[in-house]
């Protein structure tokens, strides 16, 4: 599977965007430099602490999830829409490279960029306040989970897009919503009961607890969950979508066996 | 061994439209091997079920004896494709597209460098190899669509339309490339509109039209097919064209001479002379037209194509050749 040529796509894809810091790092950066300024500083220091945390401390994990997610689904679907868009995706398709060997490189490099992104996130929410990572082991994993299963999905994004503004449409209209209502602002503890039921049905509710189990040492879940349950709560959302990251990237090798998309 | 390329009923549809009709070829290993036809008749098509870029409807088609779906790996691997559109990775410097490209064969990164300098230089445009593919001119372009197919080292080069919109100089290099690879044991697949270059370059020439194959055989085979004119120029010149043996298929006067069109000009034209001078007339001027390429390919594909052309590329504006580009994968 990491073989040679597997390698040098992922090369490929890394260089991609590594060298273009500019497009790719600063745009999450800035973003994040004015969330934590509005959010957390000015509007955060008249909204009591969350769930025993200072509200800037509360919406961090939320804020990487977002640019993580994002940043590797954008990664992948832009790059193989515009690989279609312009046929320089012929490079890979006409190569020996196994199909399972192009998603791999495909998935890696844009998980990566996700991670990095999240990192970056990081790295700026420290500027405003102190950050000591409760769960590293579960935090990371939960990391590459997650990057890995929306640089999946954009994949499949890339294949279905038809034109640049598709693109757009499933980052704008699609994820930020599902995100902004996946608790990323709030803790699910505050909601009616109904509502709380209805945000299960919200993926990203298991990604953002998840990081804010990893990195703060709390989760909605096992406030809300029967307390015999409660410990194999998190554990549970991390299997669930380590499954759902296998089943998608599977489906990427799918589309790519019978060229959906890509060939005629 | 066995053969370079080998089909089989091979069909593709699109819809009502057969772009593949039953194809059936057979490329020898290290052969020049053409590919003639009009627009639409399917060579593109035919070239793309080879690596994978378009899936067959029916039929079978292997790669030095591996099936293109089957083993698509050492298929892919084997070919070295020039293709008609420019689909280069736009984001890198043309030594890093190339680096790439032979990393994805498998070629480890000091030895794909290695790889794609030599490319570079063999064709010519080593000096511009951190130029990215947008600044390159036209030709360059093309440069280095070649150079792409060679970085891999393929035992197989799969050339469509190589030369399209291309000056005669560069036209001229190619030419001389592709057939210096050939005589290094490459087999060569070409596909063009130009019949001279067909004629010039390959071993053998299918002429393929609504995706079948009409004809296989070498250039000169293909031309004696044809039929040749005798033109003679007669003493007395005869008021009506005078009656003639079963070997001529036709004959006409015009302007003062006798049109004769025959099988092989130079194996009839003694008989053709002699009927001539036993029924009284003197021949003073012989000329024998051969048949052209072009003339056999417009008698088996019935059609006067003006995309398939003698003349030369320069006569071809980079409009008409971008136009071409532009189609939809669909009707190519």
């Amino acid at each position: 599977m990491w073989t040679v040529g597997s390698r040098a796509l992922f090369r490929r894809e890394l260089l991609r965007f590594l060298r273009r810091p500019k497009n790719t790092f600063m745009p999450p950066a800035i973003t994040n430099v004015l969330y934590f300024a509005v959010f957390g500083v000015i509007l955060g220091g008249r909204i009591d602490e969350i769930a025993g945390f200072e509200y800037i401390l509360f919406i961090l994990p939320g804020l990487i999830v977002l640019g993580t997610i994002s940043n590797a689904f954008e990664n992948a679907s832009f790059s193989i829409f515009h690989g279609r868009w312009n046929e320089y995706i012929h490079e890979t398709l006409t190569s020996p490279l196994s199909y399972a060997e192009m998603i791999a490189a495909y998935v890696g490099a844009s998980a990566v960029r996700g991670l990095i992104v999240g990192l970056i996130i990081a790295a700026v929410g420290r500027l405003f306040v102190p950050i000591s990572v409760a769960n590293a082991a579960f935090l990371v994993a939960t990391m590459v989970v997650i990057a890995a299963l929306f640089a999946g999905l954009g994949i499949v994004g890339g294949l279905l897009a038809r034109d640049f503004d598709d693109l757009t449409v499933m980052n704008q209209f699609v994820l930020r919503p599902l995100v902004f209502f996946g608790a990323v602002f709030y803790s699910l503890t505050i909601l009616p009961t109904t509502w709380q039921y209805v945000s299960l049905l919200n993926p990203m509710v298991y990604m953002v607890d998840g990081v804010r189990y990893g990195l703060l040492g709390y989760s909605d879940f096992l406030e809300l969950a029967p307390a015999a349950y409660a410990e194999i709560v998190p554990l549970a959302s991390l299997a669930v979508l380590a499954t759902l990251t296998a089943l998608v990237v599977a489906l990427d090798v799918y589309l790519f066996k019978i060229g959906f998309g890509l060939s005629d | 061994m066995p053969p370079a390329i080998e089909t089989a009923d091979l069909r593709k549809e699109y819809g009502d439209l057969r772009a593949l009709d039953g194809l059936e070829l057979t490329v020898e290993e290290g052969e020049f091997f053409g590919l003639l036809g009009p627009n639409g008749a399917g060579k593109t098509t035919f070239i793309n079920v080879l690596v994978g870029l378009v899936r067959k409807t029916g039929g079978e088609a292997r790669v030095f004896g591996n099936d293109v779906e089957a083993d698509y790996r050492r298929v892919r691997d084997a070919i070295g494709l020039a293709p008609q559109e420019f689909n280069v990775d736009r984001f890198f410097p043309i030594r890093e597209v190339l680096i790439h490209k032979a990393g994805y064969h498998g070629i480890p990164t000091d030895e794909a460098a290695e790889r794609a300098d030599e490319a570079l230089k063999r064709v010519g445009i080593y000096d511009k190899r951190e130029e990215r593919f947008d600044w390159l001119s036209g030709g360059m372009k093309r440069r280095l669509l070649l150079a792409r197919a060679l970085v891999t080292d393929p035992d197989l080069l799969i050339l469509d339309e190589p030369t399209a919109g291309v000056d005669v100089q560069l036209r001229r290099d190619l030419w001389e490339l592709v057939t210096e690879l050939n005589e290094e044991g490459t087999t060569v697949l070409l596909t063009t509109h130009y019949i001279e270059e067909a004629e010039r370059l390959c071993d053998r020439v299918a002429i393929v039209n609504e995706g079948r194959k009409i004809a296989v055989a070498t250039p000169e085979e293909l031309k004696r097919r044809g039929t040749d004119t005798v033109s003679v120029a007669l003493e007395p010149t005869p008021a009506t064209a005078p009656a003639l043996g079963p070997y001529a298929h036709g004959s006409a006067l015009s302007g003062g001479r006798l049109d004769v069109r025959v099988d092989d000009g130079s194996r009839i034209a003694p008989q053709l002379l002699r009927d001539l001078e036993a029924d009284g007339y003197e021949i003073t001027d012989l000329e024998i037209s051969r048949t052209s390429l072009e003339e056999v390919f417009v008698e088996l594909t019935g059609r006067d194509d003006r995309t398939v052309t003698r003349s030369t590329a320069e006569e071809r504006s980079n409009e008409e050749s971008t136009a071409e580009r532009g189609q939809p994968e669909g009707v190519v």
